[in-house]
């Protein structure tokens, strides 16, 4: 069955047992793993489950995001962070996709920044590499440059960047 | 059963939701008229587009609809409750740390009647009331039935250790006009640090099942039975964990 960008589906029928599915995921996160299984195994009659539960978008982000190899830090403040500001939930696929795409080789990692003099704090995805050169600022210039936009009116904050750190023990992309 | 309080309680969102059925009219002037009636608790407005996805299974073909709605967001001051709003549907969300029932509920009135204020409700396609808890521990090795009443049961002959699960069940109450969803799931937790998540969705089954003017009984109705299918899902283990206050 071909993806479908959708957000979270449930299935039930008129009984008192159910299966629940969870098929597809953002279309921005297709290029990074073309084929998905459904969860459940029978069709039934839709009842139409909007997501409602802002905690358990999340949650199914990060698992995503997880499953895609992306290295979370801080999860509970990473978690805190998209609970109190959701509008960044359609944007943090688009911003590993670019990262992927600009970066193929690259370790990407997942943490919460927290200014030490002001009160800011956002969203950081580090790329790490093996080796850094002088083209690694363009380069991330160009990655963001496809989602910048998108961050404009929203409330909260994601940043691309790198640490300059060599990738760590987890899965590198 | 008395209502039991936690220092610690794991609940990290809890979601009640309205949605009127087909014949209640509602145009775009809607999340306007609301918005002003909720703005002095919930002054921060934002929008989202929500995408739905529909499968249906006809006799011999399956149909796919992909709709995009969107929604109005609206955040209290600090962020931790907000008002979703979108065509036929209401829903107010707390998040972590959720205090009292009566608070919440304060919530939840207020909603309900600036809705109605605004739109004539014919009646109710559903009214839902869920908590999402989260419970992480400090180690990855877990045995869920030291800790919880409801896990998967994995029998002797298959692989005791899980990558993931996911278990649930409906429940039947009020002769089916109710259901409560009770799922039980791995969450994502910190570094070396398992995460379980335990949701519980009471909701109204039976489209207009309940009167509009007995929507506000059912929600309280709908609690008290939460409340008790979430003490019957743990163990006193559990509860040591959360700190009951006595």
């Amino acid at each position: 069955m071909s993806v479908i960008p959708i957000t979270d589906v449930r299935w039930t029928k008129q009984s008192s047992s159910f299966t629940y599915g969870r098929i597809g995921v953002e279309p921005s996160l297709r290029t990074l793993a073309p084929k998905f299984t459904l969860l459940f195994t029978t069709l039934w009659q839709k009842i139409p489950e909007q997501s409602l539960s802002s905690s358990i978008e999340v949650e199914k982000l990060l698992e995503s995001l997880q499953e895609h190899h992306v290295h979370l830090k801080n999860t509970n403040k990473i978690q805190e962070y998209l609970l109190q500001f959701p509008d960044l939930i359609d944007v943090v696929p688009h911003v590993v996709d670019a990262a992927a795409r600009h970066f193929p080789d690259a370790q990407l990692v997942m943490d919460m920044y927290q200014d030490p003099e002001i009160e800011d704090r956002y969203l950081v995805v580090y790329v790490r590499l093996k080796r850094y050169d002088d083209s690694i600022v363009e380069k991330l210039e160009r990655a963001e440059a496809e989602f910048l936009d998108e961050l404009a009116y929203k409330e909260g904050w994601i940043q691309l960047t790198t640490d300059f750190q060599e990738p760590g023990e987890e899965d590198a992309l | 059963m008395g209502r039991k309080y936690y220092r610690n309680p794991p609940i990290i969102e809890a979601v009640c939701d309205f949605r009127p059925t087909q014949d209640t009219q509602w145009d775009l002037t809607v999340p306007g008229l609301f918005y002003e009636r909720v703005k002095d608790a919930f002054p921060h407005r934002e929008q989202r587009v929500v995408q739905e996805f529909e499968l249906t299974q006809g006799m011999q073909v399956l149909q796919q609809q992909i709709r995009s709605s969107e929604r109005v967001l609206m955040f209290s001051e600090d962020r931790k409750t907000l008002i979703q709003l979108g065509p036929r549907l209401v829903v107010i969300n707390i998040l972590k740390p959720y205090n009292t029932w009566e608070g919440f509920k304060k919530y939840i009135e207020k909603a309900w009647s600036s809705l109605q204020e605004v739109v004539e409700v014919r009646g109710l396609e559903r009214i839902g009331l869920r908590y999402i808890n989260r419970i992480e521990f400090t180690t990855q090795d877990v045995n869920l039935k030291e800790y919880f009443e409801f896990y998967p049961f994995i029998g002797k002959r298959l692989p005791q250790e899980l990558a993931f699960f996911i278990a649930g069940a409906e429940f039947p109450y009020d002769g089916g006009r109710d259901r409560c969803r009770v799922q039980l799931s791995q969450g994502i937790g910190d570094e070396g640090k398992k995460a379980i998540i335990l949701d519980l969705d009471y909701f109204l089954a039976r489209s207009r099942g309940v009167e509009v003017s007995a929507a506000l009984n059912w929600v309280e109705e709908a609690h008290t039975r939460v409340e008790e299918i979430f003490e019957g899902c743990i163990t006193d283990k559990l509860r040591a964990m959360f700190e009951e206050v006595s």
